[in-house]
C-alpha cells in the first residue's frame, strides 16, 4: 500500500463526500424546521439532474461551440435544473406535507414515501427508463495534475459549490430575516404565528430552497459521471440522510461534516488495508473513552439538584462511569437505587460496551492487517454507518441542532 | 358496533373478489373459445406459450422475444402432419421478470393447455417457472436465458437457443490469456449474469496461471473511486468487466480519468452496446475496449440477413436483443413436434433430445446431459470452442468484429 | 362537502344500522367460507389452477400484513425493513430442505426453526433501535432490510448469491416412512404437499391460525398496553407498562410470524432469490396495512388481498391493456399511500382506537400535546452520548 494509493483513495472518498453533501444540506434544512424526514428529496435531486441532462442535450452542446455560448448554455441547464425541482419541492409540500402537519411523526413520513413513489415513476413515464446520458464534454473529463496525482476540474467545482453553498446557507438562516423566520418556526410554530410570521410561508420557502439545493447537486451529479438513472434518487438521497443524521440532522456544518466522513469510510472501507484503517478505530476509542471518561461524567454532575451536592454523591456518579463495568452493574443490580445513579449507569453500560467493541474491532483488524475488505461490501457500508449512528448516537457528531446552534 | 361493520364490509369485499374474479374468468373463457371456433375451421389447433416480461426493468428485451416469436408464428405457424393441418395460437403471459409472478404465469401456461413454451426472459423468473414446466412435463425453450446454473437440476424440460454464459467466460479468459495479460482484474456487478461469468473466467484465468483480483460494483452505481484505486494498485494488464454497459462505461471512464488508459478493457456481451460509447464519455475513451457475444456474430448466423429484413418489415425497426434466438426456439418446438408426429408434451420433449436444428444462428441440438459448463437443454453448436467466440473491437462509433 | 357527507350517512344509516344487527362473528364466518370454498371452483373447473397461486400468494401477503400491523398499527412502530425477517424464514427453509446442504428436515422443525431464527433476528434489532423515535426507527429497519438482502447477495457460499437457492423440497406433514405405510389412501397423498391446492389449504390454515391468536391478543392484557404505547407512550408508561418490553415483544412477534410467511412462502415458490426481498415488497406490506387500516385486522386482511389479487383481476380482465396498467402499478400503490394517510388515514376498514383518534378529536391539537411530552420524555433518554 503506497501512499499514492492512499491520496488517490482520499481524493475520490472527498469527491463522492461532497456531492452527498449537496444532497444532505436540503435534507437537513426541511428536518431543521419540520422535524420531519423528506424522503422524496431523493426523487427531486434526480428531476433536477434530469432536467438539466436534457436541456443541455436539448441545446446541442459540443465542444465546438465557442466558451461564451457554451457558458451560457450550462448557465441556462442551471437555471432550469434549478426551477424544476423548486416547481416540483413546493408542490409536494402543499399537496401530500402541508394537510398532515402536526399529525404523529410516522403519518408524514408514509406520505413522503408514497410521494417518492410516485415520482419515481413519474420519472419513468415523462424520461423513459434508460439512463439520461449526458453529451461528452471536454470540460467535463478536464484535469490537472497535483504532485503526480490528477484531480478533475469538476471535482474542484463540486467541492467549491458545496463550501459556498454551505456558508450561503448559514448567512440565510442566521442573518436574514427569512432566516428568523425558519428558526422561530422551527423551535415553535404556534408561537411563531402569534409573532406574526407566516409560517405557511416560511415553510414553503425552505422546500424552495432545499428543492433548489437538490437540483444543483442533480446538475453537478450528472455533469461529473455523465449519466444519470431513474432511481438513483433512492440511494443518493438515503446515503445524503445518512450524512445529515451523522453529522447531526437539522445542523448545517454538520451535513457537510457528516457527508465527507461518510463518503470516506466508503471509499477507505474497501480500498484500504484492515491494518491502516485500524487505527482510524483506534483513534475512535481514544474519543470514546474520553467521552466515558471525562466529558459525561462532567457533565452528568450538572444534574445533581443542590441539595444533594456532595462529594460522596459526585464520586459515586463519577465512578458509575469511570469504574464500569464494576460499578455500573452493582449500582444496577442493588435493590433500591437513586434514579439519577440508575440512569447513568445503564447509560455507562451502554459506553463500555461500545468501547469494548471499539478496542475488539482494532484488536482484530490488526491481527488481520493484510486484509482488505471486499468491494462486494461497499454497498452494505452506508447502511452499516447509518443503523450504528442511529442506536449509538442519534444526535449525530456535531450535535442535532437547528433550533440552538444556527 | 363497529366490529359488525368491520366484519360486515370484509365479506361483502370477499363476496365482491370471488364474484368478480368468477365474471373475469368465465368471461375470458368465452372469449378463448370463441376466437378459437373462428380461426380453426379444418385445422387443428394447438397452443403454445409465450412467457416474456413486457414490464419490470427490460422491456425491451422482452419485445424483441415477443417480436421474434410472432415472426416465427408467421413462418411456422400452419404445419402439415400426418395428413392433418394444425394452426398454432400464442399464448402471450407477462411475468414481469419476478420470481413470484413468474410462478402464476407459469401455472397460467399449464392452465392453457399449451404443449410448450418459450421463455422466460430472465434467468431469476425463469428459476421459478422451471419446477412447474418440470412437473406438469411441458417443454420449455429459452431464447435469452443465458446464466450458467440455469438448468441445475438437469431436468429434461428445459432447452435453450442461447449460449451459455459458461462459453463466454472461458473465451474472455482465453483472449486476455492471448493478449499476454499477466495479471488480470475481474470485476462483475453482483448480478446473477455477471457473477455467473466472473466465476467461469476467473477459473479458467487461474488454471492458465494468470494472477487475478475480483472487484465488485452495484448495478446503478455512480462512484468507482474505490474501485479504481484498488485496481490501480494492483497494476494489472487487463480488466475484465461481466457486468452490464452503464456501469461497464463509467469504470473505463473513470479508469482513463485515473491514468489507467493503458489497461485493456474486455466484457461480456453485457457491454457489448453502442451506448457504451457514450457512457464511456466519447469515442477516445471507448477506443480499444474489448467486448466477446454469447453467439456468432450476426454477419455469421446463415440466415440473420433474412430474418432482419422481415423484422423490420414487419415491426419497422432493427432487430432487438435475442429476437433471432426466440425465433430459432419457436421453430425448434415446431420442428420437434413434426419430429415426434404427435402433439403430446412427453413426445415432443423426447424428440428435442435428438433434434437437430437448422435456424437463423446456425446449425444445432440440445445437450443431453450436464458435462462441465455445459448443461441438459444447453445449445449444441458444431465446431463451437472458447477460441471462435465472436470478438468485438470498439473502431470509432460501435463495435466492429475481430478478425 | 360535510353536507353531502352528511346526507349520504342519514340515507345509508337504516341500511347500516340493520348490517349492524347481525351478529359478530357471521362476518367472519362468511369471509372463511368463501376463502375455504375457493379452490373446489378450482375444483369444478369455475377458475383456472393460476388462481390457485394468486391465491396462496394473496394469502402469504395476509399473514406479512397481519405480522406488520403488530408493530405498525398496534404499537404505531414504522417498520420498512419487514421484508427481511421474511427473508429470514424463507432461507432458513431453503438451506433447511434442499439439496444445497442435502438436508430434508422435518416440516414443523423446519417452520419452527424459521419462525425462530426470524425472531431472534427481530429480538437483536429491536434491542438497540426500540428507544428510537418513530422516524427514526423507520429509517433503521430500511438499513436493516438492505443489509439483510445485500448480505445474502454477498454470502454467496452459503446462499448462491443472486443466483438463488432451487429445488426446496415440498413439505411432508408425515415422515417418510409413515406416509410409505398409509399406502394408496385417499387422503394419503395430501400429506406431501406439492399441489397449489394443498398449499392453499395448508397457508390458508396457518393464516386462520395467526389471525385468532392475534385478534385474541388484541384485546388481551398485551394489546390493549400496544395501542396504548401507540396513543400516549408516556401516559401509558405511568399507568404501569413496561414500554420497552411491551415494545420488544410487538417486534419479535410480528418477525415472527413474516418467518412463518416466509418459510411457507420457500417450500411454496420451490425456488428463492434475492430479488424476492426488495425494498420495494416492504412498501408494498405497508402500503397493505396503510390501505386496510392500521390496527384492525379484517382491514389489513383486506388490504392485503385487494393490493395482491386486484392487480391480477384487472391484468386478466383488461387482457391488452395490462402491460399499459403495469406501468402504473407501482405510481397506484404510491397514490394510495398519500391519498389514505391525507384522506382517510383510519383505513377502509378502520379500528375503533384509530377512529375515535383521528375524527372526533382535533388531531392538532392531540398531537402536539403528545409531542410536548415526547421530546421532554426523549431529551431524557437519548442523552448526550
Amino acid at each position: 500500500m503506497s501512499l499514492d494509493h492512499i491520496v488517490t483513495v482520499t481524493v475520490g472518498g472527498l469527491t463522492v463526500g461532497m456531492i452527498y453533501a449537496l444532497i444532505a444540506l436540503g435534507y437537513t434544512m426541511v428536518y431543521g424546521v419540520l422535524k420531519f424526514i423528506n424522503f422524496a428529496h431523493g426523487e427531486v435531486f434526480t428531476i433536477g439532474g434530469y432536467t438539466a441532462a436534457f436541456t443541455l442535450l436539448a441545446l446541442g452542446v459540443n465542444d465546438a461551440m465557442s466558451p461564451i455560448v457554451m457558458a451560457g448554455c450550462i448557465l441556462l441547464a442551471l437555471l432550469a435544473a434549478v426551477i424544476a425541482p423548486m416547481t416540483v419541492g413546493f408542490l409536494i409540500e402543499r399537496i401530500a406535507y402541508r394537510p398532515l402537519r402536526g399529525r404523529s411523526r410516522i403519518i408524514p413520513l408514509l406520505s413522503a414515501i408514497g410521494v417518492s413513489i410516485v415520482m419515481q415513476q413519474l420519472i419513468i413515464l415523462v424520461f423513459g427508463p434508460t439512463p439520461v446520458s449526458m453529451p461528452a464534454l471536454a470540460l467535463g473529463s478536464a484535469s490537472f495534475s497535483l504532485g503526480g496525482i490528477r484531480i478533475r476540474v469538476l471535482a474542484v467545482v463540486i467541492i467549491v459549490v458545496s463550501a459556498l453553498l454551505m456558508i450561503g446557507l448559514t448567512y440565510l438562516v442566521r442573518s436574514t430575516r427569512i432566516g428568523k423566520a425558519m428558526r422561530a418556526t422551527s423551535q415553535d410554530m404556534e408561537a411563531a404565528e402569534m409573532m406574526g410570521i407566516d409560517t405557511n410561508k416560511t415553510i414553503a420557502f425552505t422546500f424552495i430552497v432545499g428543492s433548489a439545493l437538490a437540483g444543483i447537486g442533480g446538475l453537478l451529479v450528472v455533469m461529473y459521471y455523465g449519466s444519470l438513472k431513474y432511481d438513483a434518487g433512492f440511494l443518493y438521497g438515503l446515503k445524503a440522510f445518512t450524512s445529515a443524521v451523522l453529522g447531526g440532522i437539522g445542523n448545517i456544518p454538520g451535513a457537510v461534516v457528516g457527508a465527507l466522513v461518510l463518503g470516506m469510510t466508503e471509499t477507505y472501507g474497501v480500498s484500504l488495508d484492515l491494518g491502516f484503517l485500524a487505527w482510524f478505530v483506534l483513534a475512535g476509542l481514544v474519543l470514546g473513552l474520553y467521552i466515558q471518561m471525562v466529558r459525561v461524567p462532567g457533565r452528568r454532575l450538572q444534574h445533581i439538584a443542590e441539595d444533594r451536592r456532595t462529594p460522596e454523591y459526585e464520586k459515586s456518579v463519577k465512578n458509575v462511569y469511570r469504574l464500569a463495568p464494576y460499578f455500573a452493574v452493582k449500582t444496577l443490580l442493588a435493590e433500591r437505587t437513586d434514579a439519577l445513579l440508575s440512569v447513568s449507569a445503564e447509560h455507562a453500560v451502554r459506553l463500555m460496551c461500545g468501547n469494548a467493541f471499539l478496542a475488539a474491532s482494532a484488536a482484530a483488524m490488526f491481527v488481520f492487517g493484510d486484509v482488505r475488505i471486499d468491494t462486494r461490501w461497499q454497498p452494505v457500508i452506508a447502511f452499516v454507518v447509518l443503523m450504528v449512528i442511529l442506536m449509538f448516537r442519534p444526535s449525530g457528531i456535531l450535535g442535532e441542532a437547528i433550533t440552538e446552534k444556527v | 358496533m363497529l366490529h359488525e361493520r368491520t366484519r360486515k364490509v370484509l365479506a361483502l369485499a370477499l363476496a365482491v373478489v370471488l364474484v368478480f374474479g368468477l365474471f373475469t374468468i368465465s368471461g375470458c373463457k368465452t372469449d378463448d373459445g370463441g376466437e378459437g371456433g373462428d380461426a380453426t375451421g379444418e385445422a387443428e389447433t394447438i397452443k403454445i406459450g409465450v412467457q416474456t416480461a413486457l414490464t419490470g426493468p427490460l422491456p425491451d428485451y422482452g419485445a424483441a422475444a415477443k417480436n421474434g416469436v410472432e415472426l416465427a408464428l408467421e413462418d411456422f405457424g400452419t404445419f402439415e402432419m400426418d395428413g392433418k393441418t394444425y394452426q398454432v395460437e400464442i399464448v402471450v403471459l407477462d411475468d414481469k421478470a419476478e420470481p413470484a409472478e413468474s410462478g402464476i404465469v407459469a401455472q397460467s401456461m399449464v392452465d392453457e393447455g399449451v404443449v410448450g413454451v418459450i421463455g422466460s426472459l430472465t434467468t431469476g423468473a425463469t428459476l421459478s417457472a422451471i419446477p412447474i414446466y418440470a412437473e406438469y412435463r411441458i417443454p420449455q425453450i429459452s431464447g435469452s436465458v443465458t446464466g450458467p446454473k440455469a438448468n441445475a437440476d438437469s431436468v429434461d424440460t428445459f432447452y435453450r437457443t442461447c449460449w451459455s454464459d459458461a462459453i463466454q467466460g472461458e473465451a474472455l479468459a482465453a483472449w486476455a490469456i492471448e493478449l499476454g495479460a499477466k495479471k488480470v482484474v475481474l470485476m462483475d456487478d453482483n448480478g446473477a449474469y455477471a457473477v455467473g461469468l466472473a466465476d467461469v473466467a476467473e477459473a479458467a484465468l487461474e488454471e492458465g496461471g494468470v494472477e487475478t483480483l475480483r472487484q465488485n460494483c452495484q448495478s446503478g452505481d455512480k462512484d468507482l473511486s474505490a474501485q479504481v484505486a484498488n485496481v490501480k494498485e494492483f497494476a494489472p494488464d487487463a480488466l475484465i468487466f461481466t457486468g452490464y454497459h452503464p456501469e461497464a462505461g463509467l469504470m473505463r471512464k473513470q479508469m482513463i480519468e485515473a491514468g489507467l488508459g493503458d489497461v485493456i478493457f474486455m466484457g461480456g456481451d453485457g457491454i457489448k452496446s453502442a451506448e457504451f460509447v457514450a457512457e464511456a464519455g466519447g469515442t477516445a475513451n471507448a477506443a480499444g475496449c474489448y467486448a466477446t457475444f454469447g453467439g456468432f456474430p450476426e454477419d455469421q448466423q446463415p440466415g440473420y440477413e433474412a430474418f432482419a429484413e422481415k423484422y423490420k418489415a414487419k415491426f419497422g425497426e432493427d432487430v432487438g436483443p435475442y429476437a433471432q434466438n426466440n425465433y430459432d426456439a419457436f421453430g425448434a418446438l415446431i420442428a420437434a413436434i413434426k419430429a415426434a408426429g404427435s402433439t403430446e408434451t412427453e413426445d415432443i420433449i423426447a424428440a428435442l433430445q435428438d433434434l437437430e436444428y437448422e435456424g437463423v444462428t446456425g446449425t444445432f441440438s440440445f445437450a443431453s446431459e450436464t458435462e462441465g459448463a455445459v448443461q441438459r437443454g444447453d445449445i449444441v453448436v458444431a465446431g463451437l470452442t472458447p477460441a471462435n467466440v465472436p470478438r468485438y473491437v470498439i473502431e470509432g462509433e460501435d463495435w466492429v468484429a475481430v478478425e | 362537502m360535510t353536507a353531502i357527507t352528511g346526507r349520504i350517512r342519514s340515507v345509508t344509516a337504516p341500511v347500516r344500522a340493520a348490517f349492524a344487527r347481525v351478529p359478530r362473528g357471521v362476518y367472519s364466518a362468511l369471509g372463511l367460507a368463501a376463502a375455504a370454498i375457493f379452490p373446489l371452483l378450482n375444483v369444478w373447473g369455475v377458475v383456472e389452477t393460476a388462481w390457485l397461486r394468486v391465491g396462496v400468494l394473496s394469502l402469504l401477503f395476509v399473514m406479512l400484513s397481519l405480522g406488520l400491523n403488530i408493530v405498525m398499527g398496534e404499537t404505531g412502530l414504522l417498520n420498512l425493513g419487514y421484508i427481511a425477517f421474511f427473508a429470514f424464514g424463507a432461507y432458513t427453509t431453503a438451506l433447511l430442505s434442499s439439496p444445497k446442504f442435502e438436508l430434508r428436515w422435518p416440516f414443523l422443525a423446519v417452520v419452527a426453526l424459521s419462525t425462530v431464527i426470524a425472531m431472534i433476528a427481530g429480538f437483536v434489532i429491536g434491542l438497540p433501535t426500540l428507544r428510537l423515535r418513530g422516524d427514526y426507527l423507520a429509517i433503521v429497519t430500511l438499513a436493516f432490510g438492505e443489509i439483510v438482502r445485500l448480505t445474502i447477495i454477498n454470502l454467496q457460499d452459503f446462499t448462491n448469491g443472486p443466483n438463488g437457492i432451487t429445488g426446496i423440497y415440498p413439505p411432508r406433514l408425515a415422515s417418510e416412512g409413515a406416509i410409505a405405510s398409509l399406502g394408496d389412501a385417499a387422503w394419503a397423498k395430501w400429506l406431501t404437499v406439492d399441489k397449489p391446492i394443498e398449499y392453499y389449504y395448508l397457508v390458508l390454515v396457518c393464516v386462520v391460525v395467526v389471525a385468532i391468536l392475534l385478534s385474541n391478543l388484541k384485546n388481551s392484557r398485551v394489546g390493549r398496553a400496544w395501542n396504548a404505547l401507540r396513543e400516549d407512550e408516556l401516559a401509558a408508561v405511568s399507568t404501569g407498562i413496561t414500554a420497552a418490553r411491551a415494545k420488544m415483544l410487538s417486534v419479535v412477534l410480528s418477525a415472527g410470524i413474516a418467518g412463518f410467511a416466509g418459510a411457507l412462502y420457500a417450500y411454496y415458490s420451490n425456488v428463492i432469490s434475492p430479488e424476492s426481498f426488495l425494498f420495494m415488497q416492504s412498501v408494498i406490506v405497508v402500503c397493505m396495512v396503510v390501505l386496510g387500516g392500521m390496527g384492525s385486522i379484517p382491514g389489513v386482511i383486506l388490504g392485503a388481498i385487494v393490493l395482491q389479487a386486484l392487480p391480477q383481476m384487472i391484468r386478466e380482465a383488461a387482457g391488452a391493456a395490462r402491460s399499459e396498467f403495469e406501468v402504473y402499478r407501482m405510481l397506484i400503490f404510491g397514490v394510495i399511500i398519500v391519498v389514505m394517510v391525507i384522506f382517510r388515514p383510519e383505513g377502509l376498514l378502520p379500528d375503533k382506537l384509530w377512529r375515535s383518534e383521528s375524527h372526533e378529536v382535533d388531531p392538532r391539537e392531540l398531537e402536539k400535546t403528545r409531542q410536548s411530552l415526547f421530546d421532554l420524555e426523549e431529551g431524557e433518554k437519548d442523552l448526550e452520548v
